[in-house]
Formats: structure tokens, sequence, C-alpha cells
């Protein structure tokens, strides 16, 4: 049975277009390779 | 191949000789990355959009760069009425790879839309002023607020989930249902639609099941061209009213037929007298009527076979013209005699108004040699003894003229009278007689019969 006010609870604002802009600025686009690079460079760092 | 830390070309080797990366790790990334992107391909063409989502998003999280998956995520958010999601995706698309014809085609379709971007921002701020107006409990608003949505975005898959929960809550599990199978069609496998309808079918079942056992509570019975359904417990109470009711309606019958017996029947049986008298009655005037019409009917018919056997006596037209011609022949030959006899035959009130005119003119003509054949006749019968018949000549004779032959005809019929024993006729004759020629022979004779009343004249000497 589902609970309705639960279930409510999952149902987030819609990105309006005036907020498009500050969402995309906001998005965290780091990706696996950026952490493999952070890694061979602090690895690096470390070598030397 | 470039190493992805100091940009040197590496080629097939797996470390970066200039810097000593590691460029198999880094490939082994990237090589995921892409296989995530197949899995959100084949899903997005088997319309599981939310299954590609997740599947695109994992992809843009080994390798971000993926400029093919992100632009196949924004489309998935453009099919599911996610339009903003979808302009993000592949905004940053076309910042990470500049040159990129696929966003480039998307952002432009966009743009050259005229209105699209107001339209789908309204839409978004219904669909969240209808959240808000759910979690302030204000359904019937939200609603309303969906129903627009839907109506201006037919795609917003979050619409249709939300308005079909309200639903749900609401008992409308119909609405819902068909709700949710629209979401369906547009993503087919999204676990929150799936969710949904399984909950609509479950609780449609525990409905159908609630009704089944309410209809197993009723009884349904056929009176007359009714059927008549009510609940078992009415029914029984009613079988229990029914056995007094049963006494009732047996007590009710035995005083009805009392009633009847020594009220209805005897009015009845007046009833039936009264009107055997008035059909007697009836009846009786008909039969006088009919009597009275029978009598009516009688009298016209003896007055027609009067009038018929009138006509059976007298000639028709045409023999009568005939006669009347033959006549006119006769006369205008000299044969006054034949002329007379024809003329006789003519029955004068059958002719014309001509004919009529032309019978009188040759009648009168006629009139001597008429007298003196009814008197020769009336002569002759005389002379052979025949009264009857000469009484019948001489009358018609005396009729026409009473003065004939200076009064023979009239002694003559006296005398046939005298003869035949009608004396009062005779004396009337011989008087008149008498009266006309006192002087003559015929005078003279009558008055000898007159006063010696002398019936004894011999015949053979009067006529001549």
């Amino acid at each position: 049975m589902i609970d309705f006010e639960e279930e409510l609870k999952k149902y987030e604002p819609a990105i309006e277009v005036e907020q498009a802009e500050a969402d995309i600025k906001a998005r965290d686009l780091t990706d696996l390779t950026d952490l493999l690079f952070n890694m061979t460079a602090q690895n690096n760092n470390g070598t030397k | 191949m470039q190493c992805f830390m100091c940009g040197a070309e590496v080629g097939d080797s797996n470390v970066c000789y200039n810097c000593g990366a590691d460029i198999l790790l880094y490939k082994q990334i990237v090589y995921t990355s892409y296989v995530f992107y197949n899995q959100g391909l084949e899903k997005a063409k088997v319309r599981d959009l939310s299954g590609a989502i997740e599947a695109l998003k994992s992809s843009l999280q080994y390798y971000k760069y993926n400029t093919r998956a992100r632009n196949l995520l924004g489309l998935c958010y453009y099919q599911t009425g996610e339009m903003v999601r979808a302009l993000n995706e592949w905004v940053i698309s076309k910042n990470l790879q500049e040159d990129n014809p696929d966003a480039d085609r998307y952002l432009a379709e966009i743009e050259s839309t005229p209105g699209l971007l107001p339209k789908v921002n309204s839409t978004i701020k219904k669909y969240n002023q209808a959240i808000e107006y759910c979690k302030s409990g204000s359904r019937d608003l939200a609603i309303i607020q969906l129903k627009k949505v839907i109506s201006q975005n037919a795609n917003f898959v979050k619409a249709h989930q939300l308005l079909a929960l309200l639903y749900l809550e609401e008992g409308k599990f119909a609405d819902a249902r068909k709700l949710l199978n629209q979401a369906a069609k547009i993503d087919s496998n999204n676990t929150t639609t799936i969710k949904y309808i399984h909950e609509v079918k479950a609780r449609l079942k525990d409905q159908n099941t609630g009704k089944r056992r309410k209809k197993n509570d009723t009884v349904s019975f056929v009176d007359g061209n009714d059927t008549v359904v009510m609940s078992e417990k009415s029914f029984r109470s009613m079988l229990d009213n029914s056995r007094s009711s049963l006494m009732n309606i047996i007590l009710g019958l035995v005083i009805g037929m009392l009633i009847c017996f020594f009220l209805v029947v005897p009015t009845v049986k007046d009833n039936a007298k009264d009107g055997n008298s008035n059909t007697i009655l009836a009846l009786n005037e008909a039969l006088a009527e009919s009597n009275s019409a029978n009598e009516s009917l009688q009298s016209d018919i003896e007055k027609l076979k009067t009038e018929l056997s009138a006509y059976d006596d007298k000639q028709d037209v045409a023999t009568s013209y005939d006669n009347l011609f033959a006549a006119q022949n006769y006369y205008n030959s000299g044969d006054s005699a034949t002329a007379s006899q024809y003329i006789q035959l003519v029955t004068k009130e059958v002719l014309g108004e001509q004919g009529q005119q032309a019978y009188d003119t040759l009648y009168t003509a006629l009139s001597p040699a008429i007298i003196q054949g009814f008197f020769d006749d009336g002569n002759n019968f005389y002379s052979e003894e025949n009264y009857e018949s000469a009484i019948t000549n001489f009358k018609t004779v005396v009729d026409i003229d009473e003065n004939y032959g200076n009064g023979a005809a009239l002694f003559l019929l006296g005398d046939c009278y005298r003869l035949t024993d009608q004396t009062d006729l005779a004396l009337e004759c011989f008087e008149k007689v008498v009266e006309l020629y006192p002087s003559n022979k015929w005078g003279k004779q009558a008055k000898v019969y007159i006063a010696a009343d002398d019936t004894k004249l011999d015949a053979k000497e009067v006529g001549e």
C-alpha cells in the first residue's frame, strides 16, 4: 500500500527556465577521468 | 590517442612514455562510459527512457566528454517532458565539445519554435504550483493544475504520475489507471509508474471483492415484469412478515367472498332482470315498428299493383299511335266505320299533347259513326236477347248523347232494364224519354209502360 504523504515527498519542483543557467553552473561535472588525473598528479608529486 | 596527463601522443601503448601516466586505466574508464552509452541507447530505442537516463548518467560519470551520451540524455529528458533538463544537457554538451552538430541541431530547433520556451516555463510553474498545493492539502486545486499541465505538455511523465497518485488517494482508480497507461506509453519501464499501476490493480481488486460480497448478500426475484433486488436481511424480514400477512390475506378473501355473495350477486341478478325486461320492451317496440312498416309496404305494394293493372289495361304508346294513324288513314279514305273501330283502341292518356289534339279532332269527326256503331251493336244484342251486352252499348250511346235517335237509345236502354227486371232504372229511362219526346213513338210507348206498367212489349216490334 502506497503512503501518499511519503510518496509526495519524492516529487521535487522541476527546474524553471530562469533557473537553467544557475543549474548548469551548480552542476558538478567531475568524472572518473578527473579523479584519475588528480590521483596520478598526486602520485607524481609524491614521487618527486 | 593522447595522454590524459601531459597530452603527449601515446599510440596503442598502455603507459605514457613522457610522464609515466597509466593510460590503460584511462582507456578502461572511457570504454566503460561507452558501454553505458550503448545500454542507454538500447533502452531509449525500446522507450525505457528512465532506464536510458540512468545508463547515460552513469556513462557521463565515467567520462564527461562522451557528448553522444549527453546529447542522448537531453533527448530522453525532452521525451519525458523535462525540457529545461534537456536544454541544460545540450548546452553543456556544446560547451564541452564545440564541434557538436547534434547539440547544435536540437538547440536551434527549440530556438526556432516561437513561444515554446514561455509555454514550457508556464507548464513547469503550474506543475511546481501543483506540488505546493498537494503539500498544503489542497488536492482539488492540485488536480486542476495538473490537468492543465498535461493538456499543455502531454509527455510530462511526472505530472501524469502525480495526478495518478492524487486520483489513487481520491479513490478514482479508473482515472488513475488511464493516466498511468498514458505515462507507460511515454516511458515504458518507469518504476514509479509500474508501482502505481500495481497499486491501482490491488485497490481495484479489493473494491471488486467487496462488491461481490455485497452482491452475495442480496436476494433477487422476479415480480411480474420487474426484477426485485433486495438485501438478504430485508428478504428474511419480509418472509417473516409475510406469514402474518398471509393470514390477513386469507381473512380478507373470505370477507370479500361473503360481500360478493350477499351484496354483489343479488345486485347483478336484478340488473340482469332489468336488462332482460328492457330487452323485451325494446324487441316489442321493434316488432311493432316492423309490423307498421310491413303494413305500409303492403299498402304500397297494393297501390303499385293497382297502378300496374291500370297500365295493363292500357295500350302502350306505340300501339296507341299506330291505332290513331290507322283511324286517321281510314277516315281520310272515307271508311268511317273502320276508323271509328281503330280510334276506340287508342288510349288517349298515353299520347303526347299533339297526339291528344289529333285524337280529339278525329274523335269529334268520328263521333256520329262511333255512336252509330254502339247503337247498332246494342240493337243486335237486343235482337239476340243479350240484354246485358245491349245495356252496355246503349248506355255508352246515352252517355255520349241521350237524345240520340230522338230518344230511341234512351228508350231501348230502359227497355233492356225492364226486361232484366231492373224496374227502377227502366222507369227512370222511360220518364226521361217522355220528358224529352212526349209525342213521338218512343215517348208514347214509354208513357204506356209507365201508366200501365206493361212490360210485355215485344222487342222485335220496337227495335229497328
